[in-house]
């Protein structure tokens, strides 16, 4: 009997009323095939491409990516650094404008809720990107964090999210705008309009989540005049350039990422486990490491940090044979002890053989040998850095 | 999970070449197609079942009057699976009871695992699957069979509810859908 073992990780559950996004008439056309994810009906492959494929593609030529499950925040206001400053570790001031930054929402014990991208319009303006399984606690939480100041205004919104990603990303869209997009470099964000979109005002960040090159576009979506057009332009990328741009479906975005050793909440993040665990402490720049920054859970993380008091960490895991996958316990290399979990695996189409990202007790450090239990028996395996695949960033 | 994610309909039948699964397959899958030495050959080949039954799980059992039988998993699986990356097979001599784990398949996104539907002893594995995977995209039915079982008892194939004949599986599969 042939019955799947490991299914939940990329689809979640189904709900009763699924949300369609603005491009889900393109998908069906193209032959995706809809599963249920995050409340939403989304793509996790098209008929035209196989997992493989579609991973390949991305690494070589343009995906694209609907990514319009994901929720859009607005701040304004002068307690709106405030707010996200209590909220997540960032430093706002170093943050020039039109640019944009990762980080993570945190709770009081310093354990992450969600990860989102910041972007700064203006001094008292910004920008939030947050995962679509994440929404109602999200709002919620920043609801309730809302109330303690009085300057602030905060919504959320959805419209066409698509990502570009791929080595020539920057060759396709540019043959849609009169803005130099060779100068606007990884992080950065720009408002300009795409020539098959009239006037509307697009929002662009050079940004992505698979390690390659790319761009994210909010395009207008809330009348069905906007909706049509995004979905023209989503047409208009894959047919006018059919030899370099192919949709692309969760099922790729989710090993590509895995690759590029980035976190997928739920996976690797959550609300027990600190940025410093997730290998993250990237994201709390040395501005806010003095012992007077207060953000939520700050006693903990800068604790954390200065007495590198963690105990486990997130870390890269190679293996052969039967792929590792969520849950698989980890064993030092004589299997006397169990060292960690695994929280995303898969085999990596890029490398070959299988690529992991795991929580492993420190004291196991890089090219260290392992064993992962799968199905019962314990395999070899070996500790490894991220990423597994470098990123191909656009920086100056 | 199958039943419920891949619809038939939704699934184009297409050849894969070898070249897009560089990272996994070293070999040209065809290689293994019409190996004459390999003791399932005649099976394969030659001899015709005297049972074809197919489990809800979308595996197949191919019984020959010899009370063996060669398992593995149909055409529908395969395609639901997408690429095949890793088999993992049972050992000869393995004794299983029906319902028992026989071995597994993995794609990039997920692994499943094979259960025997009949009890009965191991005597052949496909060793090929080991080396080439992708054997189970292009022919699940045939070349990519996974385990050769000597019956404990044939009467259990002929007299169990549970597996199909063709016709009923093909009607499952559309009631499915």
């Amino acid at each position: 009997m042939l019955r799947s073992t490991i299914t939940r990780r990329l689809y979640g559950t189904s709900q009763n009323v699924l949300k369609k996004t603005p491009l889900y008439e393109a998908h069906v056309e193209l032959g995706g095939k809809m599963v249920p994810y995050a409340g939403f009906e989304m793509p996790v492959l098209y008929n035209s491409q196989s997992h493989i494929d579609s991973h390949n593609w991305v690494r070589s030529k343009v995906g694209l990516f609907d990514v319009s499950h994901m929720l859009q925040h607005k701040f304004s206001g002068k307690d709106s650094i405030a707010l996200l400053q209590k909220i997540t570790p960032i430093d706002l001031s170093l943050l020039p404008i039109n640019s944009s930054s990762l980080s993570v929402l945190l709770n009081d014990q310093g354990g992450v809720i969600d990860d989102c991208i910041i972007t700064k319009h203006g001094d008292n303006d910004f920008y939030m990107v947050t995962n679509a399984g994440c929404r109602e606690k999200d709002v919620n939480f920043i609801k309730s964090e809302a109330e303690n100041f009085n300057d602030l205004k905060h919504n959320t919104f959805e419209s066409a999210l698509l990502a570009i990603q791929g080595p020539k990303s920057q060759q396709v869209l540019q043959n849609f705008t009169n803005e130099d997009l060779s100068k606007i470099y990884f992080g950065q964000t720009k408002f300009l309009t795409l020539s098959p979109l009239g006037g509307a005002q697009i929002h662009l960040a050079r940004s992505g989540y698979t390690g390659e090159d790319g761009f994210e576009l909010s395009i207008p979506s809330s009348s069905a005049e906007e909706t049509k057009n995004s979905l023209s332009f989503f047409n208009t990328l894959i047919h006018e350039y059919p030899d370099l741009v192919k949709p692309i479906g969760l099922a790729a975005r989710d090993s590509l990422r895995l690759e590029a050793g980035m976190c997928l909440y739920g996976h690797e993040l959550a609300e027990d486990i600190t940025p410093i665990e997730a290998s993250l402490a990237w994201l709390i720049p040395k501005t806010r490491r003095s012992e007077d920054s207060k953000f939520n859970g700050s006693s903990i993380i800068l604790d954390q940090i200065k007495n590198k008091s963690t105990t486990r960490r997130r870390i890269g895991v190679s293996s052969k044979g039967p792929s590792p996958r969520e849950g698989n316990k980890i064993f030092n290399e004589t299997g006397s002890e169990e060292i960690g979990y695994i929280t995303s695996g898969s085999p990596s189409p890029t490398l070959g053989g299988n690529v992991a990202q795991a929580y492993i007790d420190k004291k196991h450090k890089i090219g260290s040998n392992i064993k992962i239990e799968i199905r019962g028996k314990k395999r070899d395996g070996i500790i490894q850095k991220l990423p597994f695949v470098p990123s191909k960033l656009y920086k100056p | 999970m199958i039943k419920t994610l891949f619809r038939p309909a939704s699934i184009s039948i297409k050849s894969i070449k070898p070249s897009q699964l560089r990272s996994f397959t070293t070999t040209n899958p065809l290689s293994f197609v019409l190996n004459k030495d390999s003791p399932q050959y005649k099976y394969l080949h030659e001899w015709k079942p005297i049972e074809h039954k197919f489990t809800e799980e979308h595996e197949y059992l191919k019984v020959y009057d010899d009370s063996t039988a060669l398992l593995g998993i149909t055409q529908y699986a395969s395609q639901a699976l997408g690429d095949v990356t890793f088999v993992e097979l049972p050992e000869i001599g393995d004794r299983i009871e029906k319902g028992d784990t026989i071995g597994s398949v993995e794609s990039v996104k997920s692994a499943s695992e094979i259960y025997s539907p009949v009890s009965g002893e191991v005597i052949g594995i496909n060793d090929a699957l080991e080396g080439t995977p992708s054997i189970l995209n292009h022919d699940p039915e045939v070349e990519g069979w996974i385990a050769h079982i000597k019956l404990d008892d044939i009467a259990e194939v002929k007299d169990s509810e549970d597996l199909l004949d063709k016709e009923n599986y093909e009607d499952f599969l559309k009631k499915d859908d």
